[in-house]
């Protein structure tokens, strides 16, 4: 779907330091939008024709309210683009694409874990709130840089949900020092040795995405893993945004991030960067 | 006011309009219908295909450029046995024109493919791509030498019915010459043009952006370059021209069809507003109407007159 989004608040969120924004716009993208999926947004008002930036920048659905036509979209300015997108002001109109892609699947029952590095968490918010609508038992574990980042990056909300949290830093600033796998890792053994049904959500940089379907993989944990990639068209004509999976028997194929994914079984990625 | 004649003759095909989208990037035509409604574009042109499928480059395969888009996709295709099988069956029963586009890296390449597309497939047209610029020894010769040009197009017009388009890349110092070559080879019109070769370097990580180094320019960035081609080839050849380079608005289209070309395809202009082919066509529609012209044909290389 083509979609003029009128901007009904933009903000910065948490410490400026963070670059990161706030952006929620009217339109009836809510209606069939679901958790994983994301929108081509252009980046300038809609009436006044540029073509630099050319292309439209990918973001994920980060808040879905159908009741009152709104979605909300949290990005980091991370360069001219979002710098650009960082200026649009209430009452704007920007062209939106979307809902695009397939997003993360939810269990009948049991156990969701999910796993978040830095910006990976945006997406998995709209998530948390289906499976625990579904009543499912959902269960958070999340790194980032450091206590600023965290809390700027939305942990208020998240602590709202009533879930189990299980945070670190880098720095040690908040949580856990080091990575997040080790957080998993320890609760993993406990989990499934008392026949736990779990299945497990992660997004994040692709190193953290590879750690824990690996990790997982060895506790018999399925993994969703949400997938990045420079995009051209973002509806799968121009294959500017393949990654490569194995498929059962075992063959190298290549997928469309933008409309086969962007979440894909972690089990079939192909984490390797030179396929 | 009678309505402006849009009706577009093109190699001996008839198009409903003059819009037509660029190969590599609607697909295979499926991709794009929720967007855009393909029964009211002249046609549009398919993803090339090669003999063999092909996995195409690593990513990244795009790096944007100022107005601009580098691509350098490698010419990723189900190949022929697939596309024969499960992609022109969905073809055939696309509400508008399809144009195949097919690619080599030789002679026999283009033969077996030419061979195996004929008028009862189904397809309007055949565009033959002698100059795809992301492939390692790709079609690039054929691109760039006239003498291989005229075998290659020579070689594809005696084995299909279809009519044959030629098209040309613009990493030529004389397109004139190019332009004659393939006319001599037998080509029934041109298109101009398929990609501009550039790269784009990462001043952070000191590193080529693109995986593939080097990739095709499309999108604004090139229009002037492209218009300029068009005038020239049109000045010196006596064929009808696809025009297409950076069309993004209906001046665009517009200016290509006052420099000389019988129908625009749009292509990188896609990803910016699917609905640019439909504006497009407003937009043009509006404009020979404003200036009192019957039929679109009578922009064809107006700015031409002395
Ligand atoms: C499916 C998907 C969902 C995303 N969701 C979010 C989100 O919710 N919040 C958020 O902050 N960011 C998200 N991103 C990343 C976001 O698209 C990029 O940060 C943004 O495009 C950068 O644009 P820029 O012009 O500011 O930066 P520049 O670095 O100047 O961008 C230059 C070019 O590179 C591309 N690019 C740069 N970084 C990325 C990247 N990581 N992934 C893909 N393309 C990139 C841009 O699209 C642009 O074409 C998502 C990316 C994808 C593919
Ligand atoms: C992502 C992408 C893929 C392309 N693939 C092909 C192709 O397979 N065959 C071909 O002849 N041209 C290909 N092209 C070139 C376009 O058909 C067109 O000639 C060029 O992009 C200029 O038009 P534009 O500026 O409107 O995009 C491709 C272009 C892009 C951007
Ligand atoms: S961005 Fe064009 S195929 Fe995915």
């Amino acid at each position: 779907m083509l979609t003029e989004g009128q901007v009904v608040v933009h903000e910065s969120l948490g410490d400026e330091e963070q670059r990161l924004r706030r952006l929620v716009l009217k339109g009836p993208i809510a209606r069939t939008a679901h958790a994983g999926q994301f929108v081509a947004i252009q980046v300038q008002d809609s009436s006044i024709a540029s073509f630099d930036p050319l292309l439209r920048r990918p973001i994920s659905i980060a808040g879905i309210s159908s009741e009152r036509d709104e979605i909300t979209l949290l990005y980091r300015i991370q360069g001219r683009g979002t710098e650009i997108l960082a200026r649009a002001k209430c009452g704007e109109r920007l062209s939106v694409m979307g809902p695009l892609g397939k997003g993360f699947s939810l269990p009948e029952k049991g156990e969701l874990w999910l796993v978040a590095g830095g910006i990976g968490i945006f997406p998995l918010y709209p998530l948390a709130q289906s499976a625990l609508a579904q009543g499912l038992t959902v269960r958070l574990f999340w790194g980032g840089e450091n206590k600023s980042f965290l809390e700027s990056a939305g942990l208020s909300s998240w602590k709202d949900l009533g879930i189990p949290l299980q945070l670190s830093t880098l720095d040690g600033s908040l949580g856990q020092t080091g990575l997040v796998t080790e957080q998993a890792q320890e609760l993993l053994e406990k989990s499934t040795a008392s026949g736990g049904q779990i299945r497990a959500a992660a997004c994040g940089p692709k190193k953290m995405m590879q750690a824990v379907t690996e990790l997982f993989k060895n506790y018999k944990v399925s993994v969703e893993v949400s997938l990045e990639e420079r995009m051209g068209c973002a509806v799968g004509a121009c294959l500017g945004c393949v990654c490569t999976l194995i498929d059962e028997a075992g063959v190298l194929i290549h997928r469309k991030v933008c409309q086969d994914g962007p979440v894909f079984r972690g089990e079939e990625v192909v984490w390797d960067e030179s396929c | 006011m009678s309505p402006v004649n849009l009706s577009t003759q093109l190699a001996g095909i008839t198009l409903r309009n003059p819009i037509l989208t660029c190969s590599g990037t609607y697909g295979f035509g499926e991709e794009y219908v929720a967007y855009c409604p393909l029964e009211a574009l002249g046609g549009i042109t398919l993803k090339g295909i090669t003999p063999l499928p092909r996995l195409g480059n690593p990513v990244p395969r795009l790096a944007e450029t100022p107005a601009g888009l580098l691509n350098a996709v490698g010419l990723e295709n189900p190949g022929l046995e697939e596309f024969l099988k499960s992609y022109l069956p969905k073809v055939r029963k696309l509400p508008t024109a399809a144009i195949a586009n097919i690619s080599g890296f030789s002679l026999e390449d283009y033969v077996l493919l030419a061979r195996a597309l004929q008028k009862d497939s189904g397809l309007a047209a055949l565009e033959v791509n002698i100059s795809c610029p992301n492939v390692k020894h790709g079609g690039m010769h054929f691109g760039t030498d006239p003498q291989s040009a005229q075998e290659v197009i020579a070689a594809v017009k005696a084995e299909t019915d279809l009519p044959v388009i030629a098209k040309l890349s613009p990493n030529v110092t004389d397109i004139v010459g190019m332009a004659h070559a393939v006319q001599l080879g037998g080509a029934d019109a041109l298109s101009l043009i398929n990609t501009l070769l550039g790269m784009h370097i990462d001043i952070n990580h000191q590193r080529p952006v693109l995986a593939n180094t080097f990739g095709g320019l499309s999108g604004p960035a090139i229009r002037p370059v492209a218009v300029r081609m068009v005038w020239q080839v049109f000045q010196a050849v006596d064929l009808p021209i696809i025009g297409m380079g950076g069309i993004t608005t209906w001046q665009d289209a517009v200016e290509f069809m006052l420099a000389g070309a019988t129908a625009v395809s749009i292509g990188t202009g896609n990803f910016v507003n699917p609905l640019a082919p439909l504006e497009i066509l407003q937009g043009i529609q509006d404009y020979c109407e404003k200036r009192g012209l019957a039929s679109v044909h009578d922009l064809v290389g107006l700015a031409h007159r002395a």
